[in-house]
């Protein structure tokens, strides 16, 4: 047997995977699951899969590929025990036809491009004409979500479907306060989830990704999702955005901000430096065909330790002076200093925050310092404008949210001009 | 005066159906008669089959295609008399055919004497041989199942002024089994045909003999009680004979007609044909395992009747909702396609005159357990024509050469009791028995070969099967065992080709011989036994360990 | 006498003379050895500089903030410093060469000690450099996760990694020239040890606030303050 003789630089598809992708043929769905010790969601997440996947598309071929980095619990036997095949007959009396819920586990430790490399190269090889990737901790998913990700693709000729989702009003604040503006005012296009944990793509839009992305240099190993939701936006490829359900992720651990900075807006800066012809000739922005609601929110009060935020701030633009110094102008750091002196009287204007933005990007393209510390060295002076976000909107209206989002992006599309300013060193 | 004594011949035995009408017309009257069926005995013997069922030749009005009977012990004058019936008798006989006849047990024609003298008056001494009420509210709880014609099992009798029960069309009033004399006067008819020497009985309705209120009707243990004491009766008297079940009912309560092996000895498998059809569509063996899976086992000396087609509808009674959306919009996309609850549609057209799906699926019927029953005119390919009423589409005249009406008749053709298919694709000038007969690569010539090698083993028709559950869904494998007789099916659901990994490790250091050409295949090791199927292909291995 | 004076003055002149002419060549090879060197150090020097500008060698240095070192010390770019240093020591080496070649003496000993000396100088000053950039990278990497951990005087954090780095390339360096190994060792033993029980020392303080507010996070959670982490920035 020569089992182990692919090495994992030659394919990310080990030859164990590769048999069972064969039994599994030529399909009409895939829904891709990356996992990495999940067992304690994962089971709840694909069956709700199967059961959307029953309900809506009974007559389609389909498959849950499950991309494990390495889990030593449960995750594995419980998405493969989510198979309708004609061996355990009572489950799966319903189904028409065999559900495969095949696993694989990619070598080398959790990496969420390898995850979702994996998925991608599996949905070209078995020709998958719609493919969705769904989250392995979605706790609120409902079968319905599989029609709501998947009927675009076949009905509408949309190419990518992000998702929209019901989310608590201080949840996903870095999507609210940077993600989302930037991407918008960049590449001209709302997507309100730009790095989403659920979605959906055509086959067309998987093999130009899976051939054009740098799997393995660096730059291509994170913040894989958000890379094929630019890259979409970039080629003007179809995107619709379709309202699923609740979704919250404060269940579960927290988030490190570093690694959120890097994999979201370390990815966005480093997409500008190759799609430059692309959004340099943007302006302003228009909206996405939507289905339900754009911005739902939930309003319960929770207690935030702001206190820390901001002390986090003040203290990062202190002793990051040396470093700041370097990627901001002279103007922009003065300001920052002076914001940065009383709590009392702090707020981190938009046009500042908008500013600062810009010339951490350019000063990325122009990697005045290693690009990783440009990076990090944007996670306290975010954490000030998270404060302002949270005092500004303590008691705020879900309307009111919103009208601050818009304000935040109209100040980011009018100041595009800034970057490019900034991009070639003119200023 | 049974061909071989061997009392499981039905066992082995590969059925051809047919209607006396339908196939061969010998005094140009434009309806096919005994005396052209006995004719054609020889190519049916040369095809290979072993038995004959025929579909009801009595005395009838023909509301019901000869379902309902106007004279249980005659023959219609249409398809000639009780002698030219014995003289075909001897004929099959004399080539090893055996003859199975129909039994309508559950109702008579309303053109029946009985009924006439039944509904004549409330205290005429056949009353009570029908079922009479004063109310239509009895037996509500059952269901109809002419749906499209019927709007309730009641019918009023102006006559008598009373409503009398029928399951199927109103013409056909339903015996009443609560009548001793009734139960009587159906097992002196059933004599009367064993004594002529027929070989067996197919039973029509079972299912429906009795009624009690508080049920659906069907399967009650009072109907079992009946069947029982008919069965004993034969044993003792006509020992050889057989009774094949019509209930279309879901395995596990067709599974109560075979009793202690005491009651049938062969029932048709109804849900099993609508998933073999709907299997292939899916290129997916599930809906085909599960149901046998589902499937009882049943006592020893029973059998399972397996059928592609047959005069009916393709019944999707037993079937989920699901499912028969599915096999609607897959195989009668035109409405005109679907009747009651079913298709009424040929092989060949169902499977897109595709050769290599037609062999597969008479591949799959020769292999699976039981014993197979072949639709006249589906050997050759014929077509049908969904445009004559009912399930006539699905009747018309046997094709037996591109000639005057086919070679079915010599009357003109106006005077067919139905006309024969002439359309390009499956017309007489193009699919008929003459021009098959030429060559050996026709479907009659292929369908003779499978017969053959399906004979040649007696491990098709008495051997147990398992299935193997090999990763790729699309195949379809099983074992079949009999004594140290092995033969391996696997089949290629998939219009692709496909590689499939089949889990032989019990049959370690078997060499595989393929039944049809006996090349030697690599024998069976330690690892997987890898296997490539062409789109459709089916192998039939034999297992030899020498 | 007068004879003898200008017997003595002639033999005098035609010894300068033929001294001259034995010294004249020489000079003249010295010339040609300058001016070669010259043009040969020049040449190095541009070669150089072309290659530290296809490799781009500014940005590196940049990216580990040696350029900004340089520009504190009113220094040129770290290219122009390295092609210069180039230029300088092929050009002294020919220079050196020349002197020899006069056959001044003790000379030839000096110029043979320059030449053995020359890769040891080269690898110090390598040592060194790379010792700068490392400090400067490490130092800044050191100073953001200390910030972005929360941790108290990431300042302090960030000078000491580039401390250490910086004394330990001095070090290295010193040790690569062959220059006072010892006294070097002891003092980088000693600001090494005592930088080391600072860091104890202050860790050791501190570290018991850090270490109570662990504690008190891992079984007092519930009524705590720290709802921070549970807002999700994705």
């Amino acid at each position: 047997m020569t089992r182990r003789s692919l090495l994992p630089e030659e394919s990310i598809l080990s030859d164990d995977f590769l048999r069972e992708l064969m039994n599994v043929g030529e399909v009409d769905i895939l829904i891709g699951v990356p996992t990495y010790n999940d067992a304690n969601t994962v089971g709840t997440v694909v069956q709700a899969v199967r059961a959307g996947l029953l309900q809506y598309f009974p007559r389609q071929r389909a498959v849950v590929i499950n991309a494990d980095g390495g889990s030593k619990d449960a995750t594995r036997d419980l998405v493969r025990a989510a198979s309708i095949s004609d061996l355990h007959h009572p489950s799966g009396m319903t189904a028409l036809r065999t559900l495969h819920c095949i696993s694989t586990q990619y070598s080398g430790g959790v990496e969420s491009g390898k995850a979702l490399h994996t998925i991608l190269a599996a949905a070209d090889l078995l020709r998958a004409r719609s493919c969705a990737v769904v989250a392995p901790d979605s706790i609120h998913i409902e079968p319905v979500w599989m029609k709501g990700l998947l009927d675009p693709l076949h009905n509408s000729h949309v190419d990518l479907v992000t998702p929209l989702y019901r989310r608590h009003k201080f949840d996903g604040l870095l999507v609210r306060n940077l993600i989302y503006p930037l991407v918008r005012a960049l590449y001209g296009k709302r997507v309100r989830e730009p790095n989403p944990t659920e979605f959906a793509f055509s086959s067309r839009l998987a093999v130009q990704f899976l051939n054009q992305h740098p799997w393995t240099q660096d730059a291509g190993r994170d913040g894989t999702e958000i890379s094929l939701i630019l890259t979409a936006l970039e080629q003007d490829w179809p995107i619709a955005q379709v309202f699923l359900g609740e979704k919250s992720r404060t269940e579960h651990a927290p988030t490190d901000l570093v690694r959120a900075m890097r994999q979201t807006v370390g990815t966005i800066f480093w997409s500008l430096e190759q799609n430059f012809s692309a959004w340099s000739s943007r302006s302003g922005s228009s909206p996405l065909p939507t289905s339900g609601p754009e911005a739902d929110v939930d309003l319960e009060p929770i207690r935030v330790n702001r206190k820390r935020l901001w002390e986090m701030f003040a203290r990062g633009v202190a002793e990051l002076e040396p470093v700041l110094k370097s990627i901001l102008s002279p103007a922009t750091l003065a300001e920052l200093q002076r914001a940065a002196a009383k709590e009392e009287e702090f707020h981190f204007s938009d046009e500042l925050w908008v500013q600062t933005a810009y010339e951490f990007a350019a000063s990325f393209h122009q990697e005045v310092i290693s690009r990783d510390h440009i990076v990090q060295a944007l996670v306290p002076l975010y954490r000030g404008k998270a404060y302002t976000f949270l005092t500004e909107n303590r008691d705020a209206s879900g309307e009111q949210l919103e009208a601050g989002i818009e304000a935040l992006c109209q100040t980011f599309e009018q100041k595009k001009p800034t970057l490019l300013e900034l991009w070639e060193g003119t200023k | 005066m049974p061909p071989s004594q061997d009392m499981l011949w039905y066992k082995d035995a590969v059925i051809y159906q047919v209607h006396v009408r339908t196939f061969c017309d010998s005094n140009a009257d434009g309806i096919g008669d005994f005396r052209g069926l006995a004719q054609k005995l020889d190519y049916l013997q040369e095809l290979g089959i072993t038995a004959i069922w025929l579909m009801p030749f009595f005395p009838s009005p023909l509301r019901d295609d000869g379902y309902d009977i106007a004279d249980y012990r005659s023959i219609h004058p249409s398809y000639g008399t009780l002698e030219d019936f014995q003289n075909f008798l001897k004929l099959a006989h004399q080539r090893n055919i055996r003859v199975l006849i129909e039994m309508v047990l559950n109702h008579t024609s309303d053109q029946h004497p009985w009924f006439h003298e039944s509904r004549s008056s409330r205290d005429n001494p056949k009353r009570d041989w029908y079922v009479w009420s004063e109310s239509d509210a009895k037996y509500r709880e059952t269901r109809i199942i002419f749906l499209d014609t019927e709007l309730s099992n009641w019918a009023w009798d102006p006559v008598s002024k009373q409503y009398y029960w029928h399951r199927f069309f109103s013409h056909q009033p339903d015996l009443n089994y609560d009548n001793p004399a009734v139960r009587e006067e159906m097992w002196n008819i059933m004599k009367f045909w064993l004594e002529m020497g027929v070989d067996g009985f197919r039973l029509d309705a079972v299912p429906y003999l009795v009624e009690r209120e508080g049920t659906n009707c069907e399967n009650l243990p009072e109907t079992h009680a009946i069947v029982k004491d008919l069965r004993a009766r034969m044993d003792r008297e006509f020992p050889g004979c057989m009774l094949l079940a019509e209930a279309n009912q879901w395995p596990t309560d067709l599974r109560h007609y075979f009793g202690n092996g005491d009651e049938f000895h062969m029932a048709f498998h109804f849900p099993l044909m609508p998933r073999m059809f709907m299997g292939l569509k899916l290129e997916d063996r599930k809906p085909i395992t599960e149901i046998l899976q589902q499937t009882p086992s049943i006592p020893d000396a029973c059998q399972w009747c397996l059928f592609l087609r047959n005069h009916d509808e393709l019944t999707l009674e037993m079937v989920t909702d699901m499912e028969r959306d599915y096999m609607y919009d897959e195989y009668a996309r035109d409405k005109g396609m679907r009747l009651n609850m079913g298709i009424r549609r040929r092989l060949a057209p169902l499977l897109d005159n595709d050769r290599r799906r037609i062999e597969l699926m008479n591949g799959m019927l020769m292999s699976m357990p039981g014993t197979p029953i072949i639709y006249y005119g589906d050997e050759i390919g014929m077509g049908d024509n969904v445009h004559l009423g009912d399930r006539n589409g699905v009747r018309t005249p046997m094709q037996w050469d591109g000639g005057w009406n086919g070679g079915f008749s010599t009357a003109d053709p106006e005077n067919l009791y139905a006309p024969p298919i002439l359309n390009p694709v499956y017309g007489l000038q193009v699919v008929n028995v003459q021009s098959q007969k030429r060559f050996d690569h026709s479907l009659l010539s292929w369908m003779k070969r499978i017969i053959q090698v399906r004979k040649s083993m007696p491990v098709f028709g008495r051997g147990s099967m398992e299935f193997l559950y090999p990763a790729n869904h699309r195949v379809l494998a099983y074992v079949r065992k009999l004594g140290n007789e092995t033969i391996l099916a696997v089949n290629n659901l998939a219009s692709s080709a496909q590689a499939v990994e089949l889990d032989l490790k019990s049959y370690k250091g078997n060499i595989l011989i393929e039944m049809f050409g006996r090349n030697i295949f690599p024998r069976v090791g330690d690892l997987p036994y890898l296997l490539t199927l062409g789109p459709y292909q089916f192998y039939w291995f034999r297992l030899r360990k020498i | 006498m007068w004879q003898k004076f200008i017997n003595d003055l002639m033999l005098a002149s035609q010894e300068i003379i033929s001294e001259v002419a034995k010294f004249l060549p020489r000079l003249l090879v010295m010339l040609v050895l300058v001016l070669v060197g010259y043009v040969i150090a020049y040449l190095l020097k541009s070669v150089l500089r072309s290659i530290l500008r296809l490799t781009k060698f500014d940005k590196l240095s940049e990216h580990a903030g040696a350029t900004q070192l340089l520009n504190k010390a009113a220094l040129p770019s770290s290219t122009e410093l390295l092609t210069r240093l180039v230029f300088w020591v092929a050009w002294i080496g020919f220079l050196l060469a020349g002197a020899s070649v006069l056959g001044i003496g003790g000379m030839q000993e000096h110029v043979g000690h320059f030449f053995g000396f020359l890769p040891r100088l080269f690898a110090a000053l390598f040592v060194f450099f790379f010792g700068l950039l490392a400090a400067s990278f490490f130092s800044r990497a050191a100073l953001l996760a200390a910030v972005n951990a929360d941790l108290p005087s990431s300042r302090l954090i960030g000078i000491t990694v580039r401390t250490v780095i910086i004394v330990f390339s001095v070090a290295m360096g010193f040790e690569e020239l062959g220059l006072a190994e010892h006294t070097v060792l002891v003092a980088f033993a000693i600001v090494f040890g005592a930088l080391m029980l600072g860091l104890a020392l202050a860790f050791g303080l501190g570290g018991r606030d850090l270490a109570r507010k662990y504690l008190e996070r891992r079984f007092l959670h519930g009524e705590n303050e720290e709802r921070e982490d549970e807002l999700s920035p994705l």
